[in-house]
């Protein structure tokens, strides 16, 4: 496994239900993702994008196939270890479309929650948030409610969120569909820019043609598989 | 580590204040209840405590005055002197009256004894106004519950008593007020027919009822004399039934108000009951309110010990308070209570230990709730 590889992907299946309602999702992903891109993930709608990176967070089972992350294979044909989410508060962050913050922590335990529960303690980890929250703008707003903030600033607090534990990868689902255009064009650019820093494999999910030319490659679900391309050159934006 | 239950309850804390208040009124209720069983019991050994006798002789083959019906002959007093040990013996009678009081009739335990007697049962520590029975006719020593005051005239039977002392927690083994009256009025007034019941059973050719009748003799013993030997000699010989004063304590904590005890302890139990349903029905609806956040938190890896730390801490946290607010409310109401209630600690203690094995029960249903959340659920919309 060469040290560049971040995600690696083997004849992945993903099936839900049985019988009658045997819906077949994926039929056989292969792929990989280096570290340092940003990769985007396209296709359709229902066409199994959110469970391919469910599938790589390690949150849904697949039916088959083979995942390693990092050095570590972590699922063949079976979990390989028992604590996923121990995987997912080391490896990976997370980012969605809607924040998902917890409403009743404020900014900056909402973004130390999982270094704290990696054993970061509270002075570093805060150090570490307070430096995430500045980078967004938001160094202000660390001791407000969720609930105090507009839709953006949420949104940033949850990518300092995902950021917080030094993810080795980050699976971001639509981050930027509740954004207008010039804040996803800085939130992918600050994507491509924690990838390239941090050594970060980045897979975004995303609908927007508009924010392809800012990725390093694409990577588009076809025939319930996944195939690689080069980014568009002939689209400019900004 | 940041602490989830208690930012979460930070989060909503009027609301949990309140939920903890409303268990709480249902554990101080609890503490009533078990208070109101302890006020009984005081209650029943109030008149054999201020009495310090040793033995209680009553009718034979009864369970004596405050079980049921017993009637001895007065002059039996005398004749137990002579037997080996005896010391005192006094002359007792008990029943219930209706005292006419201003607003409406007052229940209440008329205690008859000898004034010039040796043992007297009215204690002198309880007297909180005026002085006891000391005339043969007419006065009487009444309860400070039963609203009567120095110098009131009271008409009962065919006479008008003047109030001479007032006292202060003197009931009668069923919670009733007692007053106190000398052995004469007494016995006229149980044992003494109306002149026109006299006609009538002359007309009949039945002879007047005797008055020198009694409820029961009371005896104290000489030091160094076994009370149980006593009490066997006089049922012997006198062909009574005796009680010594550990007996008659059983007769009235265990016989007679045994039913009303078991009534309470299932009340109780009950109510125990229905406080851990209503703790662990609240603790699900908290948990149930929380399914997406927990949802989320499974979703960026939180461990499951983190997730049902909060969950117990929270149950933990609803029950002391609960404990507290119960306790506080019991005492602020208690002395309201038309009876005797006596709040004790063991029983908050008993209770803290009983409400804590409940709310770590409750908490079994929260966390089995939060361990069944599924992080995928998270962002299903
Ligand atoms: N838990 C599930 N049970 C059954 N079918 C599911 C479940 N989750 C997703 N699906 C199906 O899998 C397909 C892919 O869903 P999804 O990954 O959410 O698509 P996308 O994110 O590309 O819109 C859809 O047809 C959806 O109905
Ligand atoms: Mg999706």
């Amino acid at each position: 496994m060469s040290s560049k590889q971040s995600i690696k992907v083997e004849n992945l299946v993903k099936h839900f239900g049985s019988g009658d309602n045997l819906v077949r999702v994926i039929e056989g992903a292969d792929f990989q993702v280096d570290k340092g891109e940003l990769v985007a993930l396209i296709a359709p709608s229902g066409a199994g994008k959110t469970t391919l990176l469910m599938m790589i967070g390690c949150v849904e089972e697949p039916t088959s196939g083979r995942i390693w992350l990092g050095d570590d294979k972590v699922y063949d044909n079976k979990w390989l270890t028992r604590e996923t989410r121990k995987i997912r508060r080391e490896k990976i962050g997370f980012i969605f479309q809607a924040h998902y913050l917890i409403p009743f922590l404020n900014v900056i335990e909402n973004v130390t929650l999982v270094p704290q529960t990696n054993g970061v303690s509270k002075k570093d980890s805060e150090a570490k948030a307070k430096e995430l929250l500045e980078y967004f703008d938001i160094g202000n707003k660390a001791r407000a409610m969720p609930s105090e903030l507009s839709g953006g600033q949420n949104q940033r607090v949850a990518i300092a969120r995902a950021l917080a534990n030094s993810p080795e990868i980050i699976l971001a689902d639509e981050p930027t569909a509740a954004l207008d255009l010039a804040r996803s064009v800085d939130v992918v650019k600050m994507l491509k820019k924690i990838a390239i820093e941090q050594d970060v494999a980045v897979i975004m999910v995303t609908h927007d043609e508009a924010m392809l030319p800012l990725c390093d490659r694409i990577l588009k679900i076809e025939n319930k598989k996944v195939v690689s391309s080069d980014v568009p050159k002939d689209i400019h934006i900004l | 580590m940041i602490n989830l239950a208690q930012k979460d309850i930070a989060h909503t804390f009027g609301k949990f204040i309140v939920t903890a208040m409303g268990v709480g009124m249902l554990l101080g209720i609890v503490l009533i209840m078990i208070g109101v069983y302890r006020g009984m019991i005081v209650d029943a050994e109030v008149l054999l405590d201020d009495l310090n006798v040793d033995l209680w002789v009553v009718q034979e083959n009864t369970l004596g005055p405050f079980a049921e019906a017993s009637r001895i002959h007065e002059d039996l007093k005398n004749t137990l002197r002579v037997i080996d040990g005896v010391d005192k013996t006094a002359a007792l009678t008990f029943q219930n009256i209706q005292l006419p009081s201003k607003f409406k009739q007052v229940r209440v335990v008329a205690v008859g004894f000898d004034p010039f007697g040796t043992i007297n049962p009215i204690n002198p520590e309880r007297i909180v106004a005026g002085r006891g029975v000391i005339r043969s006719h007419y006065e009487m020593v009444v309860s400070d519950k039963v609203g009567f005051k120095l110098k009131d005239k009271i008409p009962l039977g065919r006479n008008i008593y003047t109030v001479v002392g007032v006292t202060h927690g003197t009931v009668s083994s069923g919670g009733d007020p007692l007053v106190y009256i000398s052995l004469k009025d007494a016995q006229e007034l149980q044992f003494l027919y109306s002149n026109s019941r006299i006609r009538n059973d002359r007309a009949r050719g039945l002879s007047g009822g005797d008055s020198h009748m009694v409820n029961s003799i009371v005896v104290t013993l000489h030091k160094g004399y076994s009370i149980d030997k006593v009490a066997d000699d006089i049922k012997r010989w006198k062909h009574k039934s005796v009680y010594t004063r550990e007996e008659q304590k059983t007769i009235l904590t265990k016989n007679l108000i045994e039913r009303a005890s078991k009534q309470i302890g299932l009340f109780t139990a009950i109510l125990v009951v229905v406080s851990t349903i209503i703790i662990a029905l609240i603790i699900y609806t908290m948990t149930l309110e929380k399914m997406k956040e927990i949802s989320i938190m499974k979703l960026i890896g939180i461990p499951n010990s983190i997730i049902i730390k909060m969950i117990v801490q929270e149950t933990l946290l609803l029950g002391f308070l609960a404990f507290i607010f119960g306790n506080m409310f019991s005492h602020l109401i208690y002395t309201k209570f038309p009876k005797r209630v006596v709040l004790e600690i063991p029983d908050a203690w008993m209770l803290f230990l009983v409400v804590i094995i409940a709310s770590i029960l409750s908490s079994f249903i929260g966390v089995k709730k939060a361990i069944s959340a599924d992080p995928a659920a998270a962002i299903g919309g």
